[in-house]
């Protein structure tokens, strides 16, 4: 754990992005309509009110309606629908 | 995104319908087999995506045992490969492109135009005397031989044009016409005889006579001749010839007249047969070649659109009218007024315009078959013809000209 936030640290003072040296996930968020995950696990749950995405040592749940996953590969997953909530699970 | 998804749709994709209710596992193991998928939706019975045709085949290895539909495929590499199962559908296309620029590059008949019926069947014969017969592929006709060959051969052409429209060769030909040298009126010139007569009246207005009234003169024999001698001098000089020379001659005619003819009347009778044509060549569907014992012919020819001008394809409507023999005897004055009548259209043709018969003479005669008239008519009639003292300046040759000039 505290080699891990040794990386973070060294990336923030590098000015590298963060992602690049760390296993964090990214997310980006485009108004309420779209969720861009990158660095992910994998999907745990995906229903049309509710979608899991797995990453590191956290999970991330996105609340709301419609949702549909534009894309997914190995790295990124893109989910389009009505966000409404976005919950990080850390893993106890 | 719009270049991903052409890319995809040129690459070829499948929907899939995943009805298992454990869909997630799924999804995570085709993210870790690096599997890419798109569109995915939430159906009441499990998900709905689309994946890559060739990652479907890995999918299915994958999946085997999932519960999954397939609901569509889309894509041109898909379309490709239905095609590539219709071989049948492939090669018909090809055999009719084939088949299209064989039958374009072919010319299928000659069309002569500017010339009689006869002088067209002699230059298709000459044609195919030098190996040039229909059909032919165009590009081995050469135009300006197939023009060569054809004012080779045949003298009487003045113009020949052959160039290829369409699947026929077009000669395009202009005969010699028959040039009648007019002579002007300034040009030294004689008075020749055109006939056999004896010289009755002569009128000169410019030439020297060299006949008198009374003379028997012969075809070809000078009359005026052209060439008069200088006053006051030993010398001579041409002179365009002017004058009417007239000649008694005489015409001796003799007719004959069948008294019994035969005659084919036709009856009200008549019957049709069917043909189809091909490169002038007739074959029987229907009907009878030959229904009567005397008949009169007529055909009709139906020309199929479109497929008649590239294949030379036709039907024809042969009708047979029949007709029947019968026998009329024509009396003594029809015959005779028949045969006077021939008489004096054959004298026509003979004389020139500003003749005068002077007297006539008809015997006529008859056996158990014919008529016959012996006739004798005597004739007052022009018989000079101008003719150049020399040649033309056409046909002088070049060694003459020479001479000339000197």
């Amino acid at each position: 754990m505290k080699f891990k936030k040794l990386r973070n640290k060294l990336a923030d003072d590098l000015e590298i992005p963060n992602n690049v040296v760390s296993d964090n996930f990214e997310m980006r968020l485009q108004g309420n309509n779209k969720v861009i995950v990158e660095n992910h696990l994998g999907i745990t749950i995906y229903e049309n009110d509710i979608v899991g995405i797995k990453a590191k040592d956290q999970t991330i749940m996105i609340k709301g309606s419609k949702f549909k996953i534009e894309e997914i590969n190995d790295y990124i997953v893109i989910v389009k629908g009505v966000v409404e909530e976005i919950k990080i699970i850390t893993k106890g | 995104m719009l270049i991903f998804k052409l890319c995809n749709f040129i690459k070829g994709y499948v929907v899939i319908n995943l009805k298992t209710a454990d869909y997630e596992k799924t999804l995570n193991l085709l993210r870790r087999k690096n599997i890419r998928i798109w569109d995915i939706e939430k159906l009441d019975e499990g998900i709905k995506f689309k994946i890559l045709y060739e990652d479907y085949k890995k999918y299915t290895e994958i999946v085997n045992n999932q519960n999954y539909e397939l609901i569509n495929k889309k894509g041109v590499s898909l379309k490709y490969k239905d095609l590539k199962l219709r071989k049948g559908f492939i090669a018909g296309i090809i055999i009719l492109i084939f088949c299209f620029f064989i039958f374009s590059s072919l010319v299928f008949n000659i069309e002569v135009v500017g010339a009689d019926n006869n002088l067209s069947n002699q230059i298709i014969n000459i044609l195919n005397e030098n190996n040039i017969s229909m059909p032919q592929v165009s590009s081995t006709l050469n135009d300006k031989n197939i023009e060569t060959i054809l004012l080779k051969n045949l003298d009487n052409l003045k113009f020949v044009e052959a160039y290829i429209e369409g699947s026929k060769l077009i000669i395009f030909v202009k005969e010699k016409e028959n040039e009648n040298i007019e002579l002007k009126n300034n040009e030294p010139s004689s008075i020749v005889s055109t006939k056999n007569a004896i010289v009755n009246k002569i009128i000169t207005k410019n030439g020297q006579t060299v006949v008198r009234e009374g003379d028997v003169v012969y075809e070809g024999q000078t009359l005026v001749m052209g060439i008069v001698k200088k006053r006051n001098s030993e010398e001579f000089m041409m002179v365009p010839s002017d004058g009417t020379i007239y000649g008694k001659t005489y015409y001796k005619f003799e007719l004959k007249e069948e008294k019994a003819r035969n005659v084919l009347i036709s009856t009200n009778k008549n019957k049709k047969s069917y043909f189809i044509k091909i490169n002038d060549k007739n074959l029987k569907i229907i009907g009878d070649t030959k229904p009567f014992e005397n008949y009169n012919y007529r055909e009709e020819e139906i020309r199929i659109p479109i497929i008649s001008r590239f294949t030379n394809i036709s039907f024809l409507i042969g009708k047979y009218y029949e007709e029947k023999q019968e026998i009329i005897n024509i009396d003594e004055i029809t015959a005779q007024n028949k045969m006077k009548i021939k008489l004096y259209d054959d004298l026509i043709k003979m004389c020139s315009n500003d003749s005068k018969i002077l007297n006539t003479s008809f015997d006529f005669q008859d056996d158990e078959k014919n008529y016959y008239l012996n006739a004798q008519i005597e004739v007052i009639e022009d018989i000079g013809k101008k003719v150049r003292i020399y040649p033309t300046d056409e046909k002088i040759s070049d060694e003459n000209k020479e001479n000339i000039n000197d």
